[in-house]
Protein backbone atom coordinates (compact mmCIF):
# COMPACT_ATOMS: atom_id res chain seq x y z
CA UNK A 1 0.00 0.00 0.00
CA UNK A 2 1.17 3.57 -0.76
CA UNK A 3 2.73 5.15 2.30
CA UNK A 4 1.89 8.80 2.88
CA UNK A 5 4.78 11.05 3.83
CA UNK A 6 4.96 14.69 4.86
CA UNK A 7 8.03 16.89 5.01
CA UNK A 8 9.13 18.81 8.11
CA UNK A 9 8.12 22.13 6.54
CA UNK A 10 4.64 20.85 5.71
CA UNK A 11 4.28 19.40 9.21
CA UNK A 12 5.29 22.75 10.74
CA UNK A 13 2.68 24.60 8.68
CA UNK A 14 0.07 21.97 9.50
CA UNK A 15 0.54 22.15 13.27
CA UNK A 16 0.76 25.97 13.26
CA UNK A 17 -2.48 26.30 11.28
CA UNK A 18 -4.15 23.67 13.46
CA UNK A 19 -3.27 25.61 16.63
CA UNK A 20 -4.33 28.93 15.14
CA UNK A 21 -7.57 27.37 13.79
CA UNK A 22 -10.55 28.69 15.69
CA UNK A 23 -8.43 30.55 18.28
CA UNK A 24 -7.89 33.36 15.79
CA UNK A 25 -11.57 34.17 15.92
CA UNK A 26 -12.59 33.16 19.45
CA UNK A 27 -9.43 34.51 21.09
CA UNK A 28 -7.35 33.06 23.91
CA UNK A 29 -7.13 33.68 27.63
CA UNK A 30 -10.88 33.95 28.39
CA UNK A 31 -11.60 35.16 31.87
CA UNK A 32 -8.26 36.93 32.45
CA UNK A 33 -9.86 40.06 30.90
CA UNK A 34 -7.19 42.61 29.93
CA UNK A 35 -4.48 40.19 31.10
CA UNK A 36 -5.59 37.61 28.52
CA UNK A 37 -2.38 38.07 26.55
CA UNK A 38 -0.46 37.12 29.70
CA UNK A 39 -2.75 34.12 30.21
CA UNK A 40 -1.98 33.00 26.64
CA UNK A 41 1.76 33.17 27.42
CA UNK A 42 1.20 31.15 30.61
CA UNK A 43 -0.82 28.59 28.59
CA UNK A 44 2.00 28.25 26.07
CA UNK A 45 4.55 27.71 28.85
CA UNK A 46 2.27 25.09 30.49
CA UNK A 47 1.99 23.27 27.15
CA UNK A 48 5.72 22.89 26.49
CA UNK A 49 6.30 19.91 28.87
CA UNK A 50 3.38 18.11 27.23
CA UNK A 51 4.93 18.69 23.80
CA UNK A 52 8.06 16.90 25.07
CA UNK A 53 5.89 13.94 26.10
CA UNK A 54 4.02 13.79 22.78
CA UNK A 55 7.22 13.95 20.76
CA UNK A 56 8.94 11.41 23.03
CA UNK A 57 6.12 8.97 22.25
CA UNK A 58 6.60 9.55 18.53
CA UNK A 59 10.35 9.07 18.96
CA UNK A 60 9.91 5.79 20.87
CA UNK A 61 7.54 4.39 18.25
CA UNK A 62 8.69 5.63 14.84
CA UNK A 63 6.20 5.21 11.99
CA UNK A 64 3.45 4.24 14.46
CA UNK A 65 0.37 6.35 15.02
CA UNK A 66 -1.44 6.93 18.32
CA UNK A 67 -3.70 3.89 17.86
CA UNK A 68 -0.79 1.55 17.04
CA UNK A 69 1.08 2.87 20.09
CA UNK A 70 -1.96 2.22 22.31
CA UNK A 71 -2.26 -1.33 20.97
CA UNK A 72 1.45 -2.02 21.52
CA UNK A 73 1.50 -0.65 25.06
CA UNK A 74 -1.85 -1.66 26.49
CA UNK A 75 -2.61 -4.73 24.41
CA UNK A 76 -5.57 -5.40 22.21
CA UNK A 77 -8.40 -4.92 24.71
CA UNK A 78 -7.34 -1.92 26.83
CA UNK A 79 -5.61 -0.37 23.82
CA UNK A 80 -8.90 -0.43 21.94
CA UNK A 81 -10.82 1.08 24.86
CA UNK A 82 -8.40 4.04 25.03
CA UNK A 83 -8.51 4.25 21.21
CA UNK A 84 -12.29 4.69 21.42
CA UNK A 85 -11.76 7.60 23.84
CA UNK A 86 -9.39 9.31 21.42
CA UNK A 87 -11.67 8.65 18.45
CA UNK A 88 -14.45 10.35 20.40
CA UNK A 89 -12.18 13.27 21.32
CA UNK A 90 -11.08 13.81 17.71
CA UNK A 91 -14.66 13.52 16.47
CA UNK A 92 -16.04 15.85 19.14
CA UNK A 93 -13.28 18.44 18.67
CA UNK A 94 -13.88 18.41 14.90
CA UNK A 95 -17.60 18.98 15.49
CA UNK A 96 -16.89 21.83 17.94
CA UNK A 97 -14.55 23.58 15.50
CA UNK A 98 -17.10 23.16 12.73
CA UNK A 99 -19.75 24.62 15.02
CA UNK A 100 -17.52 27.64 15.80
CA UNK A 101 -17.35 28.25 12.07
CA UNK A 102 -21.12 27.76 11.67
CA UNK A 103 -21.85 30.21 14.51
CA UNK A 104 -19.49 32.77 12.99
CA UNK A 105 -21.16 32.48 9.59
CA UNK A 106 -24.63 32.58 11.10
CA UNK A 107 -23.96 35.50 13.46
CA UNK A 108 -21.68 37.72 11.44
CA UNK A 109 -21.38 37.07 7.74
CA UNK A 110 -24.51 35.24 6.52
CA UNK A 111 -27.24 35.60 9.16
CA UNK A 112 -30.09 34.64 6.86
CA UNK A 113 -28.53 31.43 5.57
CA UNK A 114 -29.34 28.33 7.65
CA UNK A 115 -26.33 27.17 9.65
CA UNK A 116 -26.57 23.68 8.19
CA UNK A 117 -25.58 25.07 4.78
CA UNK A 118 -22.27 26.50 5.99
CA UNK A 119 -21.62 23.42 8.14
CA UNK A 120 -22.35 21.11 5.23
CA UNK A 121 -20.19 23.02 2.74
CA UNK A 122 -17.20 23.20 5.07
CA UNK A 123 -17.69 19.61 6.30
CA UNK A 124 -17.81 18.22 2.77
CA UNK A 125 -14.60 20.07 1.80
CA UNK A 126 -12.92 18.49 4.81
CA UNK A 127 -14.25 15.05 3.79
CA UNK A 128 -12.79 15.49 0.30
CA UNK A 129 -9.45 16.62 1.77
CA UNK A 130 -9.27 13.66 4.15
CA UNK A 131 -10.22 11.30 1.34
CA UNK A 132 -7.29 12.64 -0.67
CA UNK A 133 -4.98 11.98 2.26
CA UNK A 134 -2.77 13.70 4.79
CA UNK A 135 -0.18 14.53 2.10
CA UNK A 136 -2.69 16.72 0.28
CA UNK A 137 -3.84 18.46 3.46
CA UNK A 138 -0.27 19.20 4.53
CA UNK A 139 0.78 20.39 1.08
CA UNK A 140 -2.24 22.69 1.02
CA UNK A 141 -1.31 24.04 4.45
CA UNK A 142 2.24 24.72 3.22
CA UNK A 143 0.80 26.74 0.30
CA UNK A 144 -1.65 28.83 2.29
CA UNK A 145 0.52 29.35 5.38
CA UNK A 146 2.60 32.28 4.00
CA UNK A 147 -0.55 33.95 2.61
CA UNK A 148 -2.27 33.66 5.96
CA UNK A 149 0.69 35.01 7.89
CA UNK A 150 0.98 37.91 5.44
CA UNK A 151 -2.71 38.77 5.95
CA UNK A 152 -2.37 38.59 9.74
CA UNK A 153 0.74 40.80 9.85
CA UNK A 154 -0.68 43.26 7.31
CA UNK A 155 -3.95 43.62 9.21
CA UNK A 156 -2.08 43.97 12.51
CA UNK A 157 -0.01 46.79 11.02
CA UNK A 158 -3.10 48.54 9.69
CA UNK A 159 -4.70 48.26 13.12
CA UNK A 160 -1.90 50.20 14.82
CA UNK A 161 -3.83 53.46 14.42
CA UNK A 162 -6.68 52.10 16.61
CA UNK A 163 -4.48 50.95 19.46
CA UNK A 164 -4.94 52.52 22.91
CA UNK A 165 -2.28 51.44 25.36
CA UNK A 166 -4.44 52.49 28.30
CA UNK A 167 -6.68 49.47 27.51
CA UNK A 168 -4.05 47.06 28.78
CA UNK A 169 -4.02 48.67 32.24
CA UNK A 170 -4.30 47.79 35.09
CA UNK A 171 -1.64 45.13 34.69
CA UNK A 172 -2.60 42.14 36.90
CA UNK A 173 -5.44 44.29 38.26
CA UNK A 174 -7.45 41.23 39.38
CA UNK A 175 -4.45 39.35 40.77
CA UNK A 176 -2.68 36.30 39.45
CA UNK A 177 -5.58 33.79 39.84
CA UNK A 178 -7.57 34.83 36.72
CA UNK A 179 -4.31 34.77 34.73
CA UNK A 180 -3.55 31.22 35.87
CA UNK A 181 -7.14 30.15 35.15
CA UNK A 182 -6.92 31.80 31.73
CA UNK A 183 -3.55 30.10 31.26
CA UNK A 184 -5.17 26.74 31.93
CA UNK A 185 -7.82 27.60 29.34
CA UNK A 186 -5.19 28.62 26.77
CA UNK A 187 -3.28 25.44 27.54
CA UNK A 188 -6.27 23.24 26.74
CA UNK A 189 -7.60 25.42 23.91
CA UNK A 190 -5.58 25.44 21.66
CA UNK A 191 -2.03 24.42 22.63
CA UNK A 192 -2.53 20.94 24.11
CA UNK A 193 -5.00 20.03 21.37
CA UNK A 194 -1.83 19.18 19.45
CA UNK A 195 -2.10 15.77 21.16
CA UNK A 196 -4.07 14.77 18.06
CA UNK A 197 -0.88 15.03 16.02
CA UNK A 198 0.15 11.74 17.62
CA UNK A 199 -2.25 10.35 15.03
CA UNK A 200 -0.70 12.34 12.16
CA UNK A 201 3.07 12.53 12.62
CA UNK A 202 3.64 8.82 11.94
CA UNK A 203 3.91 9.99 8.34
CA UNK A 204 6.87 12.33 8.91
CA UNK A 205 9.61 11.87 6.34
CA UNK A 206 12.40 12.53 8.86
CA UNK A 207 11.91 10.36 11.91
CA UNK A 208 14.28 12.34 14.15
CA UNK A 209 12.39 15.60 14.13
CA UNK A 210 8.99 15.35 15.93
CA UNK A 211 10.18 17.44 18.90
CA UNK A 212 11.62 20.15 16.65
CA UNK A 213 8.39 20.34 14.64
CA UNK A 214 6.14 20.21 17.69
CA UNK A 215 8.05 22.96 19.49
CA UNK A 216 8.58 25.27 16.53
CA UNK A 217 5.00 24.88 15.23
CA UNK A 218 3.25 25.37 18.58
CA UNK A 219 5.51 28.24 19.68
CA UNK A 220 5.10 30.04 16.35
CA UNK A 221 1.30 29.65 16.47
CA UNK A 222 1.42 30.67 20.15
CA UNK A 223 3.22 33.91 19.33
CA UNK A 224 0.61 34.70 16.66
CA UNK A 225 -2.27 33.93 19.05
CA UNK A 226 -0.68 36.04 21.82
CA UNK A 227 -0.11 38.99 19.47
CA UNK A 228 -3.69 38.83 18.19
CA UNK A 229 -5.09 38.60 21.72
CA UNK A 230 -2.97 41.63 22.69
CA UNK A 231 -4.17 43.51 19.59
CA UNK A 232 -7.80 42.76 20.43
CA UNK A 233 -7.31 44.05 23.98
CA UNK A 234 -5.46 47.17 22.81
CA UNK A 235 -8.09 47.99 20.20
CA UNK A 236 -11.31 47.00 21.98
CA UNK A 237 -10.49 47.32 25.68
CA UNK A 238 -13.22 46.14 28.06
CA UNK A 239 -15.69 45.96 25.18
CA UNK A 240 -13.85 42.80 24.03
CA UNK A 241 -15.38 40.65 26.77
CA UNK A 242 -18.89 41.34 25.49
CA UNK A 243 -18.13 40.04 22.00
CA UNK A 244 -18.33 36.50 20.70
CA UNK A 245 -15.83 37.15 17.90
CA UNK A 246 -13.46 39.92 19.09
CA UNK A 247 -10.99 39.67 16.17
CA UNK A 248 -13.76 40.49 13.71
CA UNK A 249 -14.82 43.55 15.69
CA UNK A 250 -11.22 44.73 16.14
CA UNK A 251 -10.44 44.50 12.43
CA UNK A 252 -13.75 46.11 11.41
CA UNK A 253 -12.54 49.33 13.12
CA UNK A 254 -9.70 49.76 10.65
CA UNK A 255 -10.31 52.84 8.55
CA UNK A 256 -7.31 54.50 6.96
CA UNK A 257 -8.06 57.70 5.07
CA UNK A 258 -11.61 56.49 4.26
CA UNK A 259 -9.92 54.27 1.70
CA UNK A 260 -8.68 51.14 3.48
CA UNK A 261 -11.77 49.92 5.32
CA UNK A 262 -14.08 46.90 5.61
CA UNK A 263 -11.04 44.70 6.15
CA UNK A 264 -13.00 42.19 8.28
CA UNK A 265 -13.37 39.90 5.26
CA UNK A 266 -9.75 38.96 5.85
CA UNK A 267 -10.68 37.64 9.32
CA UNK A 268 -13.31 35.43 7.72
CA UNK A 269 -10.74 34.13 5.22
CA UNK A 270 -8.23 33.37 7.97
CA UNK A 271 -10.91 31.58 9.99
CA UNK A 272 -12.02 29.62 6.94
CA UNK A 273 -8.51 28.29 6.29
CA UNK A 274 -7.81 27.59 9.96
CA UNK A 275 -11.10 25.76 10.47
CA UNK A 276 -10.58 23.74 7.31
CA UNK A 277 -7.17 22.48 8.48
CA UNK A 278 -8.29 21.82 12.05
CA UNK A 279 -11.48 19.98 11.12
CA UNK A 280 -9.66 17.95 8.48
CA UNK A 281 -7.03 16.84 11.00
CA UNK A 282 -9.73 15.89 13.52
CA UNK A 283 -11.67 13.97 10.88
CA UNK A 284 -8.48 12.28 9.67
CA UNK A 285 -7.56 11.11 13.19
CA UNK A 286 -11.12 9.93 13.91
CA UNK A 287 -11.26 7.94 10.63
CA UNK A 288 -7.77 6.53 11.16
CA UNK A 289 -8.78 5.45 14.68
CA UNK A 290 -12.00 3.77 13.51
CA UNK A 291 -10.13 1.99 10.71
CA UNK A 292 -7.55 0.68 13.22
CA UNK A 293 -10.28 -0.28 15.67
CA UNK A 294 -12.05 -2.49 13.12
CA UNK A 295 -8.93 -3.50 11.15
CA UNK A 296 -10.22 -1.90 7.97
CA UNK A 297 -8.39 -1.95 4.67
CA UNK A 298 -8.16 1.84 4.41
CA UNK A 299 -9.56 4.76 6.40
CA UNK A 300 -10.89 6.51 3.28
CA UNK A 301 -13.76 4.00 2.97
CA UNK A 302 -15.48 5.51 6.04
CA UNK A 303 -14.53 9.19 5.63
CA UNK A 304 -17.83 10.31 4.08
CA UNK A 305 -20.03 8.74 6.75
CA UNK A 306 -17.85 9.95 9.65
CA UNK A 307 -17.78 13.41 8.05
CA UNK A 308 -21.57 13.46 7.72
CA UNK A 309 -21.95 12.35 11.33
CA UNK A 310 -19.56 15.14 12.36
CA UNK A 311 -21.67 17.69 10.47
CA UNK A 312 -24.93 16.48 12.08
CA UNK A 313 -23.32 16.38 15.49
CA UNK A 314 -21.93 19.90 15.13
CA UNK A 315 -25.46 21.09 14.36
CA UNK A 316 -27.04 19.53 17.43
CA UNK A 317 -24.19 19.90 19.94
CA UNK A 318 -25.24 23.37 21.19
CA UNK A 319 -28.55 25.20 21.28
CA UNK A 320 -27.10 28.72 21.04
CA UNK A 321 -23.95 30.82 20.61
CA UNK A 322 -24.02 31.56 24.34
CA UNK A 323 -23.93 27.85 25.15
CA UNK A 324 -21.01 27.39 22.76
CA UNK A 325 -19.11 30.25 24.40
CA UNK A 326 -19.85 28.86 27.85
CA UNK A 327 -18.59 25.43 26.80
CA UNK A 328 -15.43 26.80 25.14
CA UNK A 329 -14.41 29.07 28.01
CA UNK A 330 -15.73 27.31 31.12
CA UNK A 331 -16.19 23.59 30.50
CA UNK A 332 -13.80 22.55 27.75
CA UNK A 333 -10.56 22.79 29.78
CA UNK A 334 -11.80 20.26 32.35
CA UNK A 335 -13.34 18.01 29.71
CA UNK A 336 -10.16 17.95 27.60
CA UNK A 337 -7.69 17.56 30.48
CA UNK A 338 -7.75 13.71 30.58
CA UNK A 339 -7.22 13.46 26.80
CA UNK A 340 -4.47 16.08 26.73
CA UNK A 341 -2.59 15.39 29.96
CA UNK A 342 -3.61 12.37 32.06
CA UNK A 343 -3.81 9.65 29.38
CA UNK A 344 -0.67 10.83 27.46
CA UNK A 345 1.34 10.79 30.73
CA UNK A 346 0.14 7.25 31.44
CA UNK A 347 0.96 6.17 27.88
CA UNK A 348 4.43 7.71 28.18
CA UNK A 349 5.20 6.04 31.54
CA UNK A 350 4.00 2.65 30.31
CA UNK A 351 5.96 3.09 27.05
CA UNK A 352 9.21 3.89 28.89
CA UNK A 353 8.73 0.90 31.22
CA UNK A 354 7.88 -1.43 28.36
CA UNK A 355 10.90 -0.36 26.32
CA UNK A 356 13.24 -0.58 29.33
CA UNK A 357 11.95 -4.09 30.10
CA UNK A 358 12.37 -5.06 26.44
CA UNK A 359 15.97 -3.82 26.46
CA UNK A 360 16.74 -5.74 29.68
CA UNK A 361 15.26 -8.90 28.19
CA UNK A 362 17.29 -8.60 24.99
CA UNK A 363 20.47 -7.90 27.04
CA UNK A 364 19.78 -10.99 29.17
CA UNK A 365 19.23 -13.12 26.07
CA UNK A 366 22.46 -11.82 24.50
CA UNK A 367 24.53 -12.55 27.65
CA UNK A 368 23.17 -16.14 27.79
CA UNK B 1 -36.41 17.70 2.51
CA UNK B 2 -36.71 14.01 3.31
CA UNK B 3 -36.83 13.20 -0.42
CA UNK B 4 -33.56 15.10 -0.87
CA UNK B 5 -31.96 13.20 2.01
CA UNK B 6 -33.06 9.82 0.65
CA UNK B 7 -31.91 10.75 -2.85
CA UNK B 8 -28.54 11.92 -1.51
CA UNK B 9 -28.02 8.74 0.47
CA UNK B 10 -29.02 6.58 -2.52
CA UNK B 11 -26.36 8.26 -4.68
CA UNK B 12 -23.87 7.94 -1.82
CA UNK B 13 -24.76 4.25 -1.53
CA UNK B 14 -23.91 3.63 -5.16
CA UNK B 15 -20.72 5.69 -4.93
CA UNK B 16 -19.49 4.11 -1.69
CA UNK B 17 -20.85 0.60 -1.34
CA UNK B 18 -20.64 -0.77 -4.87
CA UNK B 19 -16.81 -0.50 -5.08
CA UNK B 20 -16.42 -2.03 -1.59
CA UNK B 21 -18.76 -4.88 -2.58
CA UNK B 22 -16.93 -5.49 -5.87
CA UNK B 23 -13.54 -5.53 -4.13
CA UNK B 24 -14.98 -7.91 -1.50
CA UNK B 25 -13.79 -5.67 1.34
CA UNK B 26 -16.42 -7.06 3.70
CA UNK B 27 -15.11 -5.50 6.91
CA UNK B 28 -15.01 -2.04 5.32
CA UNK B 29 -18.41 -2.69 3.79
CA UNK B 30 -20.14 -3.61 7.06
CA UNK B 31 -18.51 -0.91 9.18
CA UNK B 32 -19.44 1.65 6.56
CA UNK B 33 -22.98 0.24 6.42
CA UNK B 34 -23.29 0.61 10.21
CA UNK B 35 -22.08 4.22 10.07
CA UNK B 36 -24.37 4.94 7.12
CA UNK B 37 -27.36 3.55 9.03
CA UNK B 38 -26.57 5.80 12.00
CA UNK B 39 -26.00 8.79 9.77
CA UNK B 40 -29.22 8.34 7.74
CA UNK B 41 -31.22 7.90 10.96
CA UNK B 42 -29.87 11.18 12.36
CA UNK B 43 -30.44 12.92 9.00
CA UNK B 44 -34.09 11.78 8.91
CA UNK B 45 -34.62 12.80 12.55
CA UNK B 46 -33.22 16.23 11.75
CA UNK B 47 -35.54 16.49 8.74
CA UNK B 48 -38.50 16.15 11.12
CA UNK B 49 -36.93 18.76 13.44
CA UNK B 50 -36.66 16.21 16.22
CA UNK B 51 -34.22 17.16 18.93
CA UNK B 52 -31.24 14.83 19.15
CA UNK B 53 -29.77 14.67 22.66
CA UNK B 54 -26.38 16.37 22.92
CA UNK B 55 -23.70 15.19 25.38
CA UNK B 56 -22.72 18.83 26.06
CA UNK B 57 -25.44 19.50 28.64
CA UNK B 58 -24.71 16.44 30.85
CA UNK B 59 -20.95 17.13 30.56
CA UNK B 60 -21.50 20.76 31.57
CA UNK B 61 -23.64 19.68 34.54
CA UNK B 62 -21.06 17.12 35.62
CA UNK B 63 -18.20 19.62 35.44
CA UNK B 64 -20.28 22.24 37.26
CA UNK B 65 -20.96 19.68 39.96
CA UNK B 66 -17.29 18.64 40.26
CA UNK B 67 -15.51 21.97 39.88
CA UNK B 68 -18.25 24.50 40.54
CA UNK B 69 -17.62 26.42 37.29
Amino acid sequence: MYKEQITDKEAFCLIALFIMGSTLILGAGGEAKNDSWLAAIVGLIFAIPMLFIYSRLLFLFPEKDLFDILNIIFGNFFGKIISILYIWYAFHLGALVLRNFGEFMNTVTMPETPMLVSLFCMGMICVIAVNLGIEVISRFSAYVFPILIFILVFIDLLGITNIHFSNIKPFLGNGITPVLKGGFLSFSFPFAESVLFLGVFFSLKTKKSPLKIYLSGVIFAGVICISLTARNILVLGEFREKLYFPSYAAVSRINIGDFLQRMEGSVALVLLLGVFIKTSICLFVACKGISKLFNLNHYSSITIQVGLLMIYFSRTVFDSTMEMQNWAFKVYRYYAFPFQVIIPIFIWIFAEVKIALGKNKSKGAASK
Amino acid sequence: MIVLVLLGYSILGIYEFVPLYKQKLWRDFWVNAGLALLSITIAILQCFDLKIPSPSKPTMDLINMLFGE
